[in-house]
């Protein structure tokens, strides 16, 4: 058995920020990943990280433009910390190494995002995600902590209402253990493998928060899920708003600039909830482009010019030549929301701490919330930094007067045993098909447009999954690097948290947000202006619902 | 993308080898119907999902952003989601999967990436600050457009290892940093806000930067175009610059050079000893006297060649300050 004061799991930016922040308040750390730190998902994002530092912006902009971006279901008073710390966490950033882009006078440069009221993203290239994590990993690397190196988180261990440890198991060798921990962060990041078409990395699947529902904590506001209105029609891959946010626009089949009929002012730029609700009505009205991939309408960026292209959008370029034979500098890039981020996960107040003594939560994993009903871009990033060191803080402080945690064999078997019968089983359902069958179903019946039928149809098909998942089989025999175990462990999860976005969807009787019921499509203030907090049973989540904390801003109604 | 697509009847021939389990590696050979964009990586996760569970390989972004899936693909090393199987198809039949060279097999196409990760650290990858100039509180470092510019492409680097798995110093000299902890190397000692500048450049010359070969393959298995051999000559050169010949290679870089300018060739035997000192000149006696009794007029100085002012003008010129700032 390994013990340690605070057990981080997840190395994304969320997870190292935390990692750090204790071990500056003096604790001792271990990280467990079930991939290389520099190989998490956070490296992925392109577009860059919200801070109000231009002359012309201001921090009461930067929190006005994320409550209303929330459709009024964030948290104001997180959401005006959260803002506050925007300029000294990218300051801190730029000090632990990463290479941002410049503006002529030396300054961090900035670009418009969607959503907000002036340019206030920074970034670097189109390659932001990649160099926050590089400067963070680069600036851990300088401390002392123990790395769990491709180990999979199974499970936590809650005794009396506290935390103990966690299971993990070591990829290379099949080897299950103990960790025990006076305080665990979880900070694995987003579940997008939910849904078919995503712009989330494969190994995207909810692990650390359906491991905490498990367990008993609560999680918070699941039904909102954003879709990205530019994801590459077959791969789901991200094209960044980025290239809406240089000068790039939408057309349909009939050549159309149609994002004046749905956000006459901000066109292209409206928030991605509103974009991606326009393609979607676009292509179900008959006016998108169909093809062998489904409908789609293109992006276009050609009138920007070679050089700009090259030289702003160079990942775009890569991305549209590599993944989908399209040169965009020539030819419009076909695009169709896909699943971006989840707004929902385990619920956290802006310490990170969640339900359970002992355990705090940040990132994607986390539900704070900031995001309300809908994430503004460049929002995310901010929050994983900002909201890591407060939970790596509160975990440190936490640890300092824990009790001596209190692991026992029995916690491994428990653990491990499940896992060893899908081994050991002759017959039983595939995991893999098990995954696309899940898939098809969020993306067919819990997707951007929702209604009663589709959501009530979505959840017998999810449950009916969930009984064929208990006889899940796992064929490959050997302990090493075993990616048919991992698939079966994954597509539990993702099964997991399918249900909680689904119940949650169906009762949620209005349209919020990223949230848009067809059959409620008005916000219902009166009604649904509080979070939807889920807890786990035998039969499915138990929903109840709390309140959302005000300070300064009445809702609106949000228009673009 | 309006038609429906074609596809094509693709073969690949993976690499298989469990070392708890198989005696040898063998290569498994499986077909797939795919359209020819289709990246490799999918279609290895298409066999994996209607084939064979038991393929193992790593994989997250699919977007060639992660650094998970370096493989050699028919023989070259690359990304496995970025590599479409038509081009492989119609260059060499059938695709041939197998895993990163210079790093041991943990299974089928995993390799063990320690040692290349024991190469990054031993470079110090992270900014060393100087207690007498720290960071301007509260503000951001100021640094312009140009000074981002002489990072050159080696922040793009997503640490795949594709350019360890093809390099022959590493190969040879399991000791050599490699490729990829080489750029990164040049990404601090360009850095502006880094004080240990010299000090890098100097501690990284035993046994690291001269043992490149400069065969550039590096740069052209990098998926991201870092180009490291390029940064690798840069780094000689600011060492040379910096520093004048403290090892072998430097010196016999510098050596070379001031050859040409005083006779305009080589000058072999004061090339030994410029290189490797008097030391060095008696450990390759042996050699020598092999090479002399072929060779007798390899001891003699060698006449200065004619034009010898013409060479003098070059180097001049190339002694000139540069005026584009590197
Ligand atoms: C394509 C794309 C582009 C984006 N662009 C932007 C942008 O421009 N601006 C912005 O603000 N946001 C952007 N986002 C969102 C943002 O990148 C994410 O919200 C954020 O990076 C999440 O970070 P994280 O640390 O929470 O999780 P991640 O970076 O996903 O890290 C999760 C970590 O958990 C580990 N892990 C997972 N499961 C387990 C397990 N079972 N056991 C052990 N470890 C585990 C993983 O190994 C990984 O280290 C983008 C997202 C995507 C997908
Ligand atoms: S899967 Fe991430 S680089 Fe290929």
């Amino acid at each position: 058995m390994q013990r340690h004061d605070v057990v981080v799991v997840g190395a994304g930016l969320a997870g190292q920020r935390a990692a750090l922040a204790a071990i500056q308040a003096g604790r001792e750390v271990a990280i467990v990943s079930k991939l290389h730190p520099l190989r998490s998902h956070s490296g992925a994002a392109q577009g860059g990280i919200n801070a109000a530092v231009g002359k012309e912006d201001s921090v009461e902009t930067h929190i006005y433009d994320t409550v209303k971006g929330s459709d009024y279901l964030g948290d104001q008073d997180a959401i005006e910390f959260f803002c506050r710390e925007a300029g000294p966490t990218v300051v801190e950033m730029e000090h632990f190494g990463t290479v941002f882009s410049r503006g002529p006078d030396g300054s961090l440069a900035r670009r418009a995002f969607g959503g907000a009221g002036f340019p206030r993203t920074i970034y670097a290239a189109d390659r932001t995600g990649l160099a926050l994590l590089q400067g963070m990993w680069e600036r851990l690397g300088t401390e002392r902590f123990t790395l769990y190196e491709e180990w999979d988180l199974t499970d936590l261990v809650v005794r009396e209402g506290r935390v103990q440890g966690i299971v993990a198991f070591d990829r290379k060798t099949g080897e299950f253990e103990e960790i025990a921990a006076r305080a665990v962060v979880i900070a694995t990041g987003p579940y997008g493998r939910v849904y078919g078409r995503t712009t989330n990395a494969h190994s995207c699947t909810g692990d650390g928060v359906a491991v905490a529902y498990d367990a008993g904590a609560v999680l918070k506001d699941m039904e909102f899920v954003q879709f990205h209105p530019t994801a590459l029609l077959e791969s789901g891959i991200l094209i960044t708003e980025g290239a809406r946010g240089e000068g790039g626009y939408l057309k349909n089949a009939k050549g159309e600039r149609f994002m004046s009929r749905y956000a006459p002012h901000v066109l292209d730029l409206a928030s991605r909830d509103v974009v991606s609700r326009a393609i979607v009505t676009e292509v179900a009205e008959g006016r998108g482009f169909s093809g062998p991939y489904g409908g789609y309408v293109n992006l276009e960026v050609m009138h920007l010019g070679r050089e700009m292209i090259e030289s702003r959008l160079q990942e775009i370029v890569d991305f549209s030549r590599n993944f989908a034979g399209i040169d965009p500098v020539t030819e419009p890039i076909p695009v169709y929301p896909g699943q971006h981020y989840m707004m929902g996960g385990i619920s956290t107040n802006l310490h990170g701490e969640t339900s359970i003594r002992g355990l705090f939560a940040a990132g994607e994993a986390a539900c704070v919330s900031i995001h309300g009903a809908n994430r503004l871009g460049g929002n995310s990033l901010l929050e994983t930094l900002v909201f890591g060191k407060q939970a790596g803080i509160a975990a440190a402080a936490y640890a300092a007067s824990a009790p001596a945690p209190e692991m026992h064999a029995s916690d491994l078997d428990r653990a491990a045993a499940p896992l060893r019968a899908w081994s050991s089983r002759t017959d039983g359902e595939d995991p893999s098909a098990l995954r696309t069958e899940l898939q098809q179903t969020m993306e067919r019946y819990a997707s951007i447009y929702r209604n009663e039928a589709d959501l009530l149809e979505g959840l017998r098909r999810v449950r009916a999954l969930k009984a064929r998942f208990a006889r899940v089989r796992v064929v490959d025999q050997s302990r090493v690097y075993n990616v048919n175990l991992t698939d079966a462990l994954e597509v539990g999860h993702l099964i997991e948290l399918s249900e909680a976005i689904v119940v949650g969807a169906y009762a949620r009787t209005e349209s919020r947000g990223a949230h848009a019921r067809t059959d409620y499509p008005k916000r219902d203030d009166a009604h649904w202006m509080r979070h939807t907090l889920a807890q786990r049973t035998p039969d499915g989540p138990s929903l109840s619902y709390g309140p959302v904390t005000f300070t300064r801003w009445e809702p609106k109604e949000r228009v673009y | 993308m309006t038609t429906q697509e074609s596809t094509i009847a693709a073969t690949f021939d993976v690499y298989r080898f469990d070392p708890t389990k198989d005696a040898a590696p063998r290569y498994q050979r499986y077909t797939l119907d795919v359209p020819p964009h289709t990246p490799v990586l999918s279609a290895l996760l298409r066999i994996r999902a209607e084939q064979d569970p038991s393929l193992t390989l790593r994989y997250s972004c699919r977007s060639a952003i992660c650094g998970s899936c370096a493989m050699r693909v028919n023989s070259k090393s690359r990304l496995a989601c970025e590599t479409q199987v038509g081009p492989e198809i119609e260059r060499n039949g059938r695709v041939v999967v197998e895993p990163m060279r210079n790093q041991a097999v943990l299974r089928d196409l995993v390799v063990d990436q320690e040692p290349f990760w024991r190469q990054y650290d031993r470079i110090d990858p992270h900014l060393i600050l100087d207690p007498r100039h720290p960071m301007p509180e509260g503000v951001p470092t100021s640094m312009s457009p140009e000074q981002v510019e002489a990072f050159k492409e080696t922040p793009r680097c997503i640490a795949c290892g594709a350019c360890y798995s093809a390099c022959p110093a590493v190969e040879a000299d399991p000791g050599f940093p490699g490729p990829m902890a080489l750029a990164k190397l040049y990404r601090f000692v360009v850095d502006p806000r880094d004080s240990a500048h010299q000090d890098r450049l100097l501690r990284i010359q035993p046994g690291g930067l001269w043992t490149c070969l400069r065969c550039h393959l590096c740069t052209a298995a990098c998926p991201k175009d870092v180009r490291p051999s390029e940064r690798i000559r840069d780094l000689k050169e600011m060492a040379v610059r910096a520093q004048g010949g403290t090892e072998n290679g430097s010196r016999h870089a510098i050596g070379f050079k001031d050859n040409i300018r005083e006779r305009g060739v080589l000058i072999e035997a004061k090339l030994v000893r410029q290189t490797s000192g008097v030391a060095g000149l008696v450990g390759q006696a042996g050699q020598g006297v092999r090479i002399y009794r072929k060779k007798p007029e390899i001891l003699k100085t060698p006449r200065k060649i004619e034009g010898l002012d013409e060479v003098e003008q070059i180097y001049r010129a190339l002694d000139r300050p540069a005026e584009d700032g590197q």
